[in-house]
């Protein structure tokens, strides 16, 4: 994977638990430009084993003299959340991974509905930059749990005007998405970044409404799942892996020096896929990737969220 | 033809089912399409409105209109062409929220200015339920004139506007919502090969 290496400029701390870090390249040159709804993948040493996380590009997208990107601490971080919060300053160091957009506007959708939810904020951002470029009708919906978690909302009214609508959760309650889904013209699309419950029930109600699965895009950052060890057997590398309970697979077997493919690594993208050839016990997968098809066949994993409850697997990798 | 080999873009008709989640039924047929609309309402009469459009260019093929009314009372939008049929369809799209369930069933003359008209409200060609019923005929669009002939049955087919022989090839394109049409005789004028009704 190519990679790009910068050096943070600012960090600034924009509502509780939320860091606002801004990248410029390293060597000063002007980073690639990106479109709206873009992440990259984050790099860091963290007691000498590299941690990915994947974030969001707040844009402006016409801004390609620096990356603007927030962290949300997690409380049952694995790492990478607190690192970013405890050891990330002016100055640090950091490799990510060159932009990639699998969360972009649909551009011949007639209107545009952006649902966020806390930190899912983030993709809106950029997405926003690109929107009011190209002058399409949109409405951007941010809810969040009370006007401290309120992240960016100066910036989104200046951004937005009128087409912003703010939720917080201890004022007014949750977002009520059949309302909001409700009474769309045809040929809207909607968008939604935010918690799983928020994500999964936005979708369960946009297919009961009769939205068709196309126009319905949605973004989650998974965290791999944790869980009991096991051994995976790399055919093709002729190699063996213990995938400890708190590592992915993938981060187990980069560890050991395997050069497996990764794009998002947050089980939406399919990159990573790979054949499983065997497995004594059973799969247990956390993507959004896979067909219902696939999982009763058994025979493909993607290893950077999913993994096992086996003794032994063997992928062709 | 080559076994094994099929196009990709070429359409696959279905049958039209009743999608339940959705907030609204839109429906739009034409001459023997009304079998396809009365097949629908003996599965079920939705419990969701419906909005019906029906393409009857004589009385004859009314008759599966009327079978409807009688069986659900359901108000059915008669219309006598295809223009009128269209500018009625756009005045109630103006008025369709997301939701709505779009089918349409007749022959490609019908479908395809169908799935034009609600593209331009943006309702993708994917999520339109579309049963093709009466002839098999299909429409060509002539790369050369740039036309679209209605009702091709035969492969050699001579364009209507601008007079060449046209192999109809197996390639669909949406946007025309036509199969592309290509002057046969280009590399030999005068060669050209028997016509076959291959659309009946």
């Amino acid at each position: 994977m190519s990679a790009l290496k910068v050096k943070v400029t600012a960090v600034e701390e924009v509502a509780e638990h939320i860091k606002h870090f801004s990248l410029a390249a390293l060597d000063g040159k002007p980073l690639p430009y990106f479109s709206g709804g873009s992440h990259v993948v984050v790099s860091m040493d963290i007691n000498g084993r590299t941690h990915r996380n994947a974030y969001s590009l707040m844009g402006p997208t016409s801004d390609n003299s620096q990356y603007q990107i927030a962290v949300r601490k997690q409380e049952k971080s694995r790492g990478g959340s607190v690192f970013m919060h405890e050891n990330v300053t002016p100055g640090t160091e950091l490799e990510i991974s060159m932009p990639t957009n699998l969360f972009a506007i649909h551009r011949l959708a007639k209107k545009h509905i952006l649902v966020a939810g806390g930190i899912g904020i983030t993709p809106f951002l950029s997405q926003i930059t690109d929107l009011n470029r190209i002058g399409h009708d949109y409405e951007l919906h941010y809810a969040y749990r009370s006007a401290e978690h309120a992240a960016f909302r100066e910036q989104i009214e200046a951004l937005c005007g009128d087409k912003a609508f703010f939720y917080p959760e201890n004022e007014t309650g949750r977002l009520n998405i059949t309302e909001l889904l409700s009474k769309q013209p045809l040929g809207s699309h909607v968008y939604v970044c935010g918690p799983d419950p928020m994500v999964n029930g936005l979708e369960l109600i946009a297919k009961q409404l009769g939205w068709p699965s196309t126009a319905v895009h949605s973004e989650k950052f998974l965290a791999p799942a944790s869980g009991e060890p096991f051994t995976v057997s790399l055919l093709q590398s002729n190699t063996e892996v213990v995938i400890p309970g708190d590592l992915s697979m993938l981060e187990a077997m980069e560890e050991a020096g395997v050069d497996a493919p990764f794009l998002c690594r947050g089980g939406a993208c399919g990159r990573c896929e790979v054949e499983v050839v065997e497995c004594d016990g059973e799969l247990v997968h956390h993507d959004d990737y896979l067909s219902d098809a696939e999982r009763v066949a058994a025979n493909k994993i993607l290893p950077c969220v999913s993994r096992a409850n086996c003794s032994r697997m063997v992928i062709n990798l | 033809m080559e076994r094994g080999y099929s196009i990709k873009t070429k359409p696959i008709y279905g049958t039209l089912v009743w999608q339940e989640n959705a907030t609204h039924h839109f429906l739009v047929v034409a001459g023997e399409g009304g079998k396809a609309l009365l097949k629908l309402f003996q599965q079920m009469v939705p419990k969701q409105a419906t909005t019906i459009f029906y393409l009857a260019e004589d009385d004859a093929s009314k008759k599966y209109a009327d079978t409807v009314q009688k069986m659900t009372g359901e108000t059915i939008t008669i219309c006598d062409s295809l223009e009128s049929l269209l500018d009625s369809v756009k005045t109630a799209l103006e008025n369709c929220y997301m939701g709505t369930q779009f089918y349409v069933a007749g022959e490609e003359g019908l479908i395809w200015p169908v799935a034009k008209t609600l593209s331009e409200f943006g309702v993708d060609d994917r999520n339109v339920f579309k049963e093709q019923t009466g002839s098999l005929a299909r429409r060509v669009f002539c790369v050369h004139c740039e036309t679209i002939n209605e009702n091709v049955h035969h492969d050699i087919h001579q364009c209507g506007t601008c007079g060449l022989n046209l192999i109809v090839r197996d390639h669909f394109s949406r946007h025309w919502g036509a199969y592309m049409g290509f002057m046969v005789d280009g590399e030999t004028p005068g060669e050209i090969p028997a016509a076959q009704e291959v659309y009946p």
